[in-house]
């Protein structure tokens, strides 16, 4: 299976070990990464968006083009970009008006949106297409009594009329990728809950940062499953900040790690730790790889 | 006693409705389903989403698109996108009062920062002298250098000979 590799911006330039963990683990699944000219920031939902909705609308259409001229889906890595190109393709789809509009736009430019590329992120990919025996079957390593606290966050699965991901209310698809590579899974309290990193408002952000991480705290997990990496730089670098800055040397001793699935589907697969960047992380995953008996 | 009546800016409600995303606004009928699981409502008492959307739907938000408004406190997290049952959509009203405050130049510098970053470079985040550096150390290739001339050329407003 070929697809559109959709990098985004975040990963790339401040998490590359997530991405690098992504080339490895991808391939051995069946899945033929195509890195496609031309692809530029999704663009933000955040920031972009909140300057000038239309042109938001306008880039990411810009860049569903791309993919549609390579005549390929798009496969995505972060939340807010599936967030981006899945919003964009809905209100382009449902809304004519809008389509002809942004599709003048896109004229300028020799290029035009018809509707046929298909947005998925790679969880998606992985459960639907690729299907839970297929993981199995790369396992050399599992996670064994490795339990791991999942922490959706927010636009993976918001809006679902668009996202089309999981059920938000009750979502399975990260905890059956987990099992499927050996670990166990923890619903925490506060699993709903943002993580605060899109209010312009710092306390506001804290106190939400703070409010989950209290909440898994309380599970007894190994690590914090995470799929975003806006979730990931609150939890990672923002837990270290927090617990600074309220000078709580409880909490700063006990600090719980939060790791990107896609690593811990590498070391499942066998990779060695920093060969997926587990050694760049603030908070070091120490329990699993003690547990993995990958510590040195 | 306060007289209870409430003029309607309807002229001001009009304004908003003409930005993407809050043309459902007036389909609003008040019954709070987006304060309920609203992240920024339970942690910040004054935030309130069926609030902001009561002052969109008479009309009278010029507080909302002031400098360091409220607004900014949303986490946009689509809570109330997915529990609306107007699809009035709150979270792209507050979005579409978003835009207004960036027209009239009253959003953080931050909004600005971010989306000037994108058109110039093609990226949202800063690229720092070590990132290609550690790219290379994980075995990736370096950081592509985007071409940002289409950028700028669809995000010119529309022409009034491309319209119909």
């Amino acid at each position: 299976m070929k697809m559109a590799f959709f990098p985004g911006c975040m990963i790339p330039v401040k998490y590359p070990y997530m991405e690098a963990a992504i080339r490895k683990t991808v391939p051995p699944l069946g899945i033929e990464i195509v890195d496609v000219e031309g692809f530029t920031c999704c663009p933000d939902p955040i920031h972009f968006k909140a300057a000038d909705n239309l042109g938001w609308v306008t880039l990411a259409a810009r860049n569903l083009c791309v993919a549609e001229e390579a005549g390929l889906d798009i496969f995505t890595i972060c939340s807010g970009c599936t967030e981006t190109l899945s919003e964009a393709s809905y209100m382009l789809n449902e809304d004519k008006e809008l389509r002809q509009r942004v599709n003048k736009r896109l004229a300028r430019v020799g290029k035009k949106y018809n509707g046929t590329v298909k947005v998925k992120h790679l969880v998606t990919v992985l459960r639907d297409d690729v299907g839970i025996e297929k993981i199995k079957s790369t396992v050399k390593k599992p996670l064994t009594n490795v339990m791991v606290a999942i922490h959706y966050g927010c636009h993976l699965l918001k809006p679902s009329v668009f996202m089309k991901v999981d059920d938000p209310d009750d979502p399975h698809v990260m905890d059956s990728l987990v099992r499927a590579i050996g670990g166990e899974t923890c619903r925490h309290k506060e699993w709903y809950l943002c993580c605060g990193r899109a209010c312009f408002d710092q306390n506001l952000r804290e106190e939400m940062t703070e409010c989950v991480l209290d909440s898994v705290k309380k599970m007894d997990a190994d690590c914090m499953g995470m799929i975003c990496p806006t979730c990931f730089s609150s939890f990672d670098l923002g837990q270290i900040m927090l617990a600074r800055k309220k000078k709580d040397s409880e909490a700063e001793v006990n600090m719980i790690s939060p790791v990107y699935y896609f690593q811990l589907l590498g070391l499942a697969q066998g990779l060695k730790p920093e060969e997926l960047g587990l050694d760049r992380h603030k908070i070091k995953l120490n329990t699993v790889l003690e547990k993995m008996s990958l510590k040195n | 006693m306060k007289d209870p009546k409430v003029e309607v800016n309807f002229e001001k409600r009009k304004e908003l409705e003409k930005v993407l995303g809050a043309d459902q606004v007036s389909y609003c009928y008040q019954c709070g389903a987006c304060v309920g699981d609203c992240p920024s409502a339970r942690f910040f008492e004054g935030f309130n989403p069926r609030e902001i959307m009561l002052k969109s739907l008479i009309g009278d938000f010029d507080d909302l698109i002031s400098k360091d408004s409220i607004i900014w406190k949303c986490s946009n997290c689509y809570n109330c996108y997915e529990r609306c049952p107007q699809d009035v959509r709150p979270v792209e009203v507050i979005i579409a009062l978003k835009n207004i405050a960036s027209q009239n130049e009253t959003s953080p510098k931050e909004i600005l920062d971010v989306t000037r970053r994108i058109i110039e470079t093609g990226y949202s985040v800063p690229i720092v002298s070590t990132s290609n550096r550690i790219r290379e150390e994980l075995g990736l290739p370096p950081l592509k250098k985007i071409d940002v001339s289409e950028l700028k050329e669809i995000l010119k407003p529309d022409k009034k000979t491309e319209k119909k």
